[in-house]
């Protein structure tokens, strides 16, 4: 069972955003861009907790709310996939531009909680973004948990983010296993969904939590797959994802049942999310 | 109870019963005796709770556009402006006559202003009628509310339409019920293309107020229920008076709804058109 | 304490002379709070059919400027002080509900905050309630309103004050030349004729009928506009956006209505509230279960304006009645 903080911490007027510069554009994919954060004086706009949010504008444009998937000691880091306006205009932008951040918001991980314990980090395209802070930060204290692994799939080879991380970095501190949807030249790694290739490695629940995000459908056929494997909704845990304006449980839409997404959310297990209405 | 509903309620039961339809739209009570509700029957016994009566107002065809694919024809009591707005609609190409089970029922008028200016109190278009018709009282002035605002000054008229729309709450219920506000996506809601700027102000909201007159423009069928529907009582049917207008005046007796068939006036591409004011 | 109904019009006089002075009156279309020139009549027999929240919460407020060249956002600071003279108990209960949002919820709103603290309410006892009237139900007394700075009451050819908070005292410095010792002959209770009967956990039984068919008969009729969030005292969702002018621009937050599609769909499309069926069952559900979860009191303050503009005719105590069972069917 995993206890997780539902409490939002933001200082000052939360409705107000910092101007800060884009220092590092990173094409992750076709249609993924990290963008590194900084204020114009060379600092850390905030420190997140890992799998908090931020608002991040073009100010002429609009904003929206994305995760924060790193964080350094003078930057922070998001990764932002192009679907709409809005995004399309963060991906037309070079280092060097400005860019409205505000935040942090939202809980975050339990990475209190779950210290001592395995966790099974899970992630499928774009869902590894707001997984990445808590891997990052597993990593970056690896003697506080046990056994870590990542399980992460995407479309295509070219679909996957984070490639110098899954295939570099962390398989010297964790178990990688990634897989593509369909067989491709050039691939000789494993081919098949996440939720199949999670059936396949047969990890045992015992003492183990999971961190699951990705689209909607591969949540719902992960979900029966580590039902199958024995893991109870209390150790698995996910991020969720809805329209928001405000960041602080005021404007209205994010809303679940009585929960605000920006605020007690978007972390949540999934215990937690079988008592509120579904609707997302 | 009045013959009239007796064969409302025995048309509705009867259609429920067969099977013919999947439901049937027409008017409940509310708990005030002054205004009734929108009525969807599903089963027979629904057919008891339909009312009719001078408060039997709200128009009730904008409602086929929820259901564009329904399993089963719907079926619809059809006034005269209820008629003139299915012959749009289809005539817009939203709905389709073989989804539509008309009910046909004269009316006799109710107590709304806008109703006395109502040319069609009988149904125009219906597969059944259930009363005989009744002529239509000769109506009051058609363009009641353009010809005042035609008889104002040029920045009168500024004055006049910056204070309605300064009223102006956005909340959308004139185009939500206007049967020629029928676009499957209105530009008002795609806020990312910022064609309509979400902000109050004058410019926004005369803005929406223009851009919805000009779109309905021709199409408008005169049913009053933009006037109605709105919260701050604006009078919001002078501007497509004007329009109905001045194509009356220029090309002759027109209007809109009366059959599903002929063309519109404006919102036509024609090669041939002079266009003489470019 | 009374006033004189003559002298009503002097008092205000001497208020706004230092601040801005708002009355329920009716407009060329529809009656509101409107700014008083220092002639106009107000208009106390029924309530207006806009609130009042948007002196606290405008329809468009401006919230911040930023200037890509220089690299600057500059915060806006409301700071005008406003007293409503007049405003009904109803509409005294909904302020306390925005207060529980933006002043007393997690974050503090700096915007509504600023206007807050520069308002003073003068209630006006109701003794009039439209047939669409139902505040008594929900927990409002028609004739008090303890969260108001001052409280009168019709007396005749006077009113009575009843002095509250120390706004209201400074009110009541401001304007003493036209009191006169009295004290409130018994006010006349005053009763809605449309009562709501509800059960106690209303809010739970509403959540757990999340998936009841009841929410499509409801949103039949319903025809997903914004009249009914615009005109109520309570919903306060906005939405944020900007006016641009090339690198310069202003950030606005506006009004906002959860019966609109663009409400809840995120970019890519998806909307988890695709039909007016999902729409209308959270805009209740705010009201009558999450809101009270959350902050442990109904949303709905039973000023009827709703019921009454709705252009459906679709009725919110119709959803207790459901779950009382007693739905009546005309």
């Amino acid at each position: 069972m995993v206890e997780i903080d539902h409490g939002c911490k933001c200082p000052g007027n939360p409705l107000l955003p910092q101007i800060c510069k884009v220092i590092k554009i990173t094409e992750e994919t076709p249609d993924v861009k990290t963008f590194r954060i900084q204020t114009l004086d060379g600092k850390k706009p905030f420190t997140p907790l890992p799998g908090q949010l931020a608002m991040i504008s073009v100010l002429n444009v609009g904003e929206a709310m994305f995760s924060l998937t790193a964080q350094g000691d003078d930057w922070i880091e998001s990764s932002i996939k192009r679907v709409g306006f809005l995004t399309e205009a963060l991906h037309n932008l070079f280092e060097g531009d400005l860019v409205g951040v505000r935040g942090p918001y939202g809980n975050h991980f339990p990475t209190e909680e779950l210290k001592g314990r395995d966790i099974l980090f899970v992630g499928g395209g774009i869902g590894l973004a707001p997984v990445r802070s808590f891997i990052r930060h597993a990593i970056a204290h690896r003697k506080d948990y046990g056994e870590l692994d990542v399980l992460y799939g995407s479309r295509s080879y070219g679909d996957l983010v984070f490639k110098e991380d899954i295939f570099d970095h962390w398989p010297k501190a964790c178990n990688t296993h990634i897989t593509i949807d369909i067989e491709e030249d050039g691939w000789d790694g494993h081919v098949g969904f996440v939720p199949s290739y999670l059936e396949e490695k047969a990890f045992s629940p015992e003492g183990k939590a999971v961190v699951l995000c990705g689209p909607p459908i591969m949540i719902t056929f992960c979900l029966i797959s580590l039902a199958k494997m024995g893991f109870s909704k209390e150790n698995v845990i996910t991020t969720l994802e809805m329209r928001m304006k405000c960041g602080v449980g005021k404007c209205g839409r994010c809303n679940i049942g009585s929960k605000y997404v920006c605020l007690d959310g978007p972390v949540f297990t999934m215990a937690e999310l079988e008592d509120l209405p579904d609707e997302q | 109870m009045n013959d009239n509903l007796a064969k409302m309620r025995e048309a509705a039961k009867r259609a429920l019963e067969s099977g013919d339809v999947g439901y049937v739209i027409g008017w409940g009570a509310t708990k005030f005796p002054d205004k009734t509700s929108p009525l969807f029957m599903r089963k027979p016994e629904d057919a008891e709770r339909l009312v009719w009566n001078e408060y039997a107002i709200p128009g009730i065809a904008k409602y086929l556009l929820d259901d564009l694919y329904p399993d089963k024809p719907i079926g619809v009591f059809v006034r005269g402006c209820d008629s003139r707005a299915i012959n749009r609609m289809m005539k817009d190409n939203r709905i389709k006559r073989e989804n539509l089970r008309l009910l046909g029922i004269p009316c006799d008028g109710k107590d709304d202003e806008r109703c006395t200016i109502c040319r069609n109190r009988n149904p125009l278009v219906y597969d059944e009628l259930l009363w005989d018709e009744a002529p239509t009282p000769e109506p009051k002035d058609r363009y009641f509310r353009a010809n005042a605002v035609e008889a104002m000054s040029a920045d009168g008229r500024y004055a006049y339409w910056s204070e309605v729309f300064d009223q102006c709450i956005r909340c959308y219920a004139c185009r939500n019920i206007c049967p020629a506000c029928n676009c499957k996506e209105c530009y008002v809601d795609m806020t990312a293309t910022g064609f309509q700027g979400k902000q109050h102000s004058r410019s926004d909201n005369l803005i929406f107020g223009v851009t919805r007159a000009f779109h309905v423009g021709d199409r408008c069928i005169e049913c009053g229920e933009c006037e109605r529907v709105c919260p701050m009582g604006l009078p919001i049917m002078g501007q497509t008076q004007k329009i109905l207008k001045d194509i009356n005046e220029l090309v002759g007796d027109y209007e809109s709804g009366v059959d599903a068939e002929s063309e519109n006036y404006l919102g036509v591409f024609d090669l041939d058109d002079k266009d003489e004011f470019m | 304490m009374k006033i004189k109904k003559d002298k009503f019009k002097d008092a205000l006089a001497s208020i706004a002379k230092e601040a801005k002075v708002f009355l329920p009156m009716k407009g060329v279309y529809a009656s509101e709070y409107r700014v008083w020139d220092g002639a106009g009549e107000p208009f106390f027999e029924r309530n207006t059919a806009l609130p009042p929240k948007e002196l606290l919460f405008p329809r468009s407020e401006r919230m911040y400027e930023y200037d890509l060249n220089a690299g600057t956002v500059t915060e806006a600071a409301p700071d005008e002080k406003i007293v409503i003279a007049g405003i009904r108990p109803c509409d005294v209960r909904s302020v306390e509900h925005l207060d529980k949002v933006f002043l007393e919820s997690e974050y503090t709103d700096v915007y509504y905050r600023a206007r807050r603290e520069n308002l003073t309410m003068i209630a006006y006892g109701c003794a009039t309630p439209a047939p669409t009237c139902f505040c008594d139900s929900m927990d409002v007394v028609p004739t008090d309103a303890p969260g108001a700075d001052v409280v009168m009451n019709d007396a005749g050819n006077s009113y009575v004050l009843t002095v509250n908070t120390p706004k209201g005292e400074h009110i009541r410095d401001l304007i003493s030349s036209f009191l006169s010792e009295g004290k409130a002959d018994d006010v006349p209770a005053v009763s809605c004729s449309l009562k709501v009967e509800k059960p106690d956990d209303l809010h739970k039984q509403l959540i757990a009928r999340f998936d009841d068919p009841m929410w499509e008969t409801l949103s039949d009729a319903c025809l997903g506009c914004g009249c009914c969030s615009y005109i109520c005292p309570t919903c306060y969702c906005f939405d944020i956006g900007r006016e641009n002018r090339g690198k310069t621009g202003t950030a606005f937050r506006c009004w906002d209505s959860c019966m609109f599609s663009d409400y809840s769909r995120m970019a890519g499309g998806h909307n988890p509230r695709p039909t007016k069926k999902e729409r209308l069952r959270n805009r209740y559900l705010h009201k009558l279960a999450y809101f009270p979860e959350r902050y442990g009191t109904s949303l709905c303050v039973g000023c009827g304006r709703c019921i009454d503009k709705c252009p459906a005719r679709l009725d919110i105590t119709n959803v207790p009645d459901i779950i009382q069972g007693s739905e009546s069917n005309g």
